[in-house]
């Protein structure tokens, strides 16, 4: 598969160590095979800016084969009247915990932040990941295909992050994204500067923070150098480090960074940070202030993921403008929204609507075919799968939502949702709605965790 | 009203001034579509006089009629000011810097007699965002981290003015259900039975109030500040607000509300589809979010998208509050969980009614309905008013257009093209 120039598998190409370890835990993900389905006549927003009337859809060999006007329909297939309907490629979350922090949240559950050190880019999120988690199919109900599960925001270098298709799996590998690269999830500001400094260790300031990413690029660094050293002119193998792994993943270009990070000063001094030490960050999250330095973003080629009015639960949260991603947007950086919340993941068709208007009354002329760019190619870009998901394009991934309506009004719902060409989600068939092992015999001894028919 | 802040409400390309006056007395929207939620229903094109502060006349033509400011709303919608039914407004700033915070107390000494009223700032940057997004009221209501007894609720508008608090001691706010047991002592049984015993002492003070002040009484577990706050409630002055969500919790405390014949609200509710038929036999409302469907707790397993039309169809009177993920700071997102409990079987006009008129009602507050005679507070928005992609043009508070301006549009507009230099520094 070929992924995007950002990251995915380039340990194929690099000459380097093998620092990313896409093998060690890999996607046994396959998608079923699929009829073809022939979506007739819908509305559709291609994902790339374009909004296409009375167009039909085909989806074969789990691929998108066709958009375009009177498609022929598969002989042995099915077919969606799509009058009235709108077609959208699946939302794409980058920020979620689904399965880290998964329903119920009682203690034993809480597996999403690894709170032991500011530094443990050891642990991987997918080791967390309870594949029964009831949320996962609730946020598929949402329209959304594929998601990125990070671990949580208490350090300056919380772990990997890990890329599903919105499945269900009995393991996390028969979820995970094939061939999407991982992501670091790395954390600035007030959380690692608490939960550290609380303990009266470093970090327990901003600077402390930054200290403490610099540090361990130093370290990081010369743990790339060592490997590379070897695998040049050989000698005694050095002993792994997993924490060193990750980083110098990172440093080689294969571990994409998702930088928690709320305000418009530290991202500009992340980027420098990046800068020092010559790697790139894709994605800086909850990025609330992001539209203080949205040309910085444009420069440096980093995206911004956010929320559409989130605000004020702590200081760095303060200054929000509802128009953040449309000022991200024009300022010509890639500007995406995301989630961090099991209920927001499944409404974030709603909060692009919230954002798309928040950027018209800003000004900015932004019309449904655009804003539809910010939940499924943007958040494909900033996972380094852009080119096999996000948008409805030949070729690409059949990760498809029919909507009953315009997906940006309240009132409309995710009705049919293709995974890989195969209809993972139909709210009008019960038989078609995934239950996670947790849903039997819960409240209902003889049933589902609701009654049939029953609005999830 | 200042004219500069008239001017910068963005409602102006369509208002024409008819007499060179900057403080209304008279206000007239024409051609609206006009959702009462009165006797008089929704009118599909009308016009709304408001006059010294109260609602004039609403009629389908008003004919050209003089008024200070006319406001022309064809294509739009006027609607009663929304209402928050559990915010923390004026009571907090910043979630997790606790010297913004006055929601909650340590020292539990006072439990239920806790009033925050003293501590409510009109000024907080909260105020004028969450009513550029249409609150025209709220109820706000205290927390508890140490006793499930929470203290007392306040009612306010949303002017930002000194006086804006409208009535001081509405509610009192007790925790059940898991929260509860866990402040209790760690079983819903222990929670209960402090409720109770706490209603019990107070009735027997009541009743021997001398005696227990001259010492001439047995020990009573409360103090006589806490005894004294309970009396409102054993009167029927204030409701009970209690957190509960599951079903059996709802059942428990439909039994307590018997037993001391007490306005009981539920607030949480998530299972109370599951005892639709109990709820609405005992007239007990209940304040839901409608967007909360994860089973997050055990407690909330049965927790689904179509709880509000479910509670709805069974004769319960139902609460929208703003969804819990983004709690008080975003009060008026109500309107999206109401949008999302249309989407999924509440009538539309009783969605409305949800976040408007109900929590009025269920509350004691005047307001959330448009009647002549009646207060003006009403919201004209750009479109329905449950979409995500409407909003509030004009917000009228005692008769008089709000500015709609906050931090969030400040922010917008001094950033709005991004660059280098020190230039954003004098953008206003």
């Amino acid at each position: 598969m070929a992924l995007s120039a950002c990251g995915g598998d380039k340990q194929d190409k690099s000459d380097g160590a093998d620092f990313a370890r896409q093998g060690a835990f890999p996607s046994t993900y396959k998608a079923d095979e699929a009829a073809p389905v022939l979506i007739r006549g819908a509305t559709v927003l291609t994902g790339t800016g374009e909004q296409l009337n009375n167009t039909d859809v085909l989806l074969k060999d789990g691929k998108i084969a066709a958009v375009g006007e009177d498609l022929k329909a598969p002989k042995k297939g099915m077919v969606v009247e799509g009058a009235g309907k709108w077609v959208t490629p699946g939302i794409i979350d980058v920020h979620s915990h689904l399965g880290d922090y998964p329903a119920p949240a009682i203690e034993s559950s809480q597996d999403g932040n690894e709170m032991t050190s500011p530094n443990t880019a050891e642990v991987w999120a997918e080791h967390s990941v309870w594949t029964q988690d009831p949320q996962f199919a609730l946020a598929l109900a949402g329209g959304v295909t594929t998601l990125q599960i990070l671990p949580g925001s208490a350090n300056l270098f919380g772990g990997r992050g890990v890329t599903l298709k919105n499945v269900p799996g009995r393991s996390v590998q028969d979820m995970k994204f094939p061939g999407a690269p991982y992501g670091l999830k790395m954390a600035c500001g007030e959380n690692p500067k608490r939960v550290y400094g609380g303990k009266g260790s470093a970090p327990s300031t901003r600077m402390g923070n930054v200290a403490g990413y610099r540090q361990a690029w130093i370290e990081a660094s010369a743990y790339r150098d060592k490997w590379d050293n070897y695998e040049k002119n050989g000698g005694e193998e050095p002993d792994r480090n997993l924490q060193m792994e990750t980083l110098a993943g990172v440093l080689n270009g294969d571990i994409l960074v998702h930088n928690h990070c709320y305000r418009g000063e530290e991202m500009a001094i992340m980027m420098d940070v990046a800068e020092e030490f010559g790697f790139q960050i894709s994605t800086f999250h909850h990025a609330v202030e992001a539209y203080k330095v949205a040309d910085l973003l444009a420069e440096n080629n980093v995206c911004a993921a956010m929320w559409a009015d989130w605000w004020g639960f702590k200081h760095e949260a303060f200054d929000m403008t509802e128009a953040n991603i449309a000022i991200v947007d024009q300022a010509k950086a890639c500007a995406l929204i995301h989630s961090d919340s099991a209920v927001g993941i499944q409404h974030l068709n709603e909060e692009t609507a919230k954002a798309m208007v928040a950027g018209q009354r800003a000004g900015f002329h932004i019309e449904p075919r655009h804003a539809a760019v910010w939940m499924t190619l943007n958040p494909a870009k900033s996972l380094g799968i852009d080119d096999v998901t996000g948008s409805l394009e030949k070729g690409k991934m059949a990760d498809v939502v029919v909507w009953s309506g315009n997906p940006f009004s309240v009132y409309s719902k995710a009705e049919k949702v293709f995974i890989d060409g195969n209809l993972m989600y139909d709210r009008d068939n019960p038989e078609r709605q995934p239950h996670s092992d947790f849903e039997l015999g819960i409240l209902d001894a003889e049933g589902e965790r609701l009654p049939e028919g029953g609005e999830r | 009203m200042k004219m500069k802040q008239l001017l910068k409400m963005g409602v102006l390309a369509s208002v024409f001034f008819t007499a060179p006056v900057a403080l209304a007395e008279t206000l007239l929207i024409k051609g609206a579509k006009v959702i009462t939620l009165s006797d008089q229903g929704t009118l599909q094109i009308g016009d709304v006089l408001v006059k010294d502060g109260r609602i004039a006349q609403i009629a389908d033509d008003l004919g050209t009629m003089t008024a200070d400011l006319v406001i022309d709303g064809r294509g739009k919608v006027v609607t009663p000011g929304l209402i928050a039914p559990n915010s923390e407004l004026g009571l907090t700033e910043i979630g997790a810097a606790a010297s913004t915070n006055d929601g909650a107390i340590e020292d539990s000494s006072i439990g239920a007699g806790f009033n925050p009223v003293v501590a409510f700032n009109p000024h907080s940057t909260l105020i004028p965002f969450n009513r550029a997004g249409g609150v025209t009221r709220a109820v706000v209501v205290p927390n508890s981290q140490q006793k499930i007894f929470a203290g007392q609720g306040f009612g306010i508008k949303l002017t930002g003015d000194f006086d804006s608090v409208t009535d001081r001691a509405l509610l009192q706010k007790i925790y059940f259900g898991e929260y509860g047991a866990s402040l209790a002592g760690g079983s819903r049984a222990r929670a209960y039975a402090q409720i109770q015993a706490a209603l019990g002492q107070a009735k027997e003070y009541a009743d021997n109030r001398d005696a227990v002040r001259r010492g001439e009484w047995r020990d009573l577990d409360f103090s006589i500040a806490d005894l004294e706050s309970l009396q409102p409630l054993l009167s029927g002055e204030q409701s009970l607000l209690v957190n509960a969500d599951r079903a059996s919790d709802i059942l428990q405390l439909l039994a307590l509300a018997k037993q001391f014949d007490l306005k009981l609200i539920i607030e949480g509710a998530s299972e109370g589809w599951m005892v639709a038929e109990q709820l609405a036999a005992a007239r007990v409302p209940v304040v839901i979010d409608a967007m909360s469907n994860t089973p997050t707790a055990f407690e909330k397993l049965g927790a689904r998208l179509d709880n509000a039309a479910l509670l709805h169809k069974a004769g319960v009177t139902v609460v929208i509050g703003g969804p819990g993920y983004a709690g008080t700071h975003n009060s008026y997102l109500s309107r999206q969980g109401a949008g999302n409990a249309v989407a999924y079987g509440l009538p539309f006009e009783e969605g409305v009614r949800t976040i408007t008129a109900n929590v009025a009602q269920v509350f004691g507050l005047e307001g959330g309905v448009l009647v002549p005679g009646g207060a003006a507070e009403l919201v004209l928005w750009s479109g329905d008013p449950l979409e995500v992609t409407s909003f509030a043009e004009l917000v009228v508070i005692d008769g008089k257009p709000q500015s709609l301006e906050n931090r969030s549009t400040r922010l917008r507009d001094r950033y709005l093209h991004p660059g280098a230099g020190t230039g954003h520094g004098y953008k206003k």
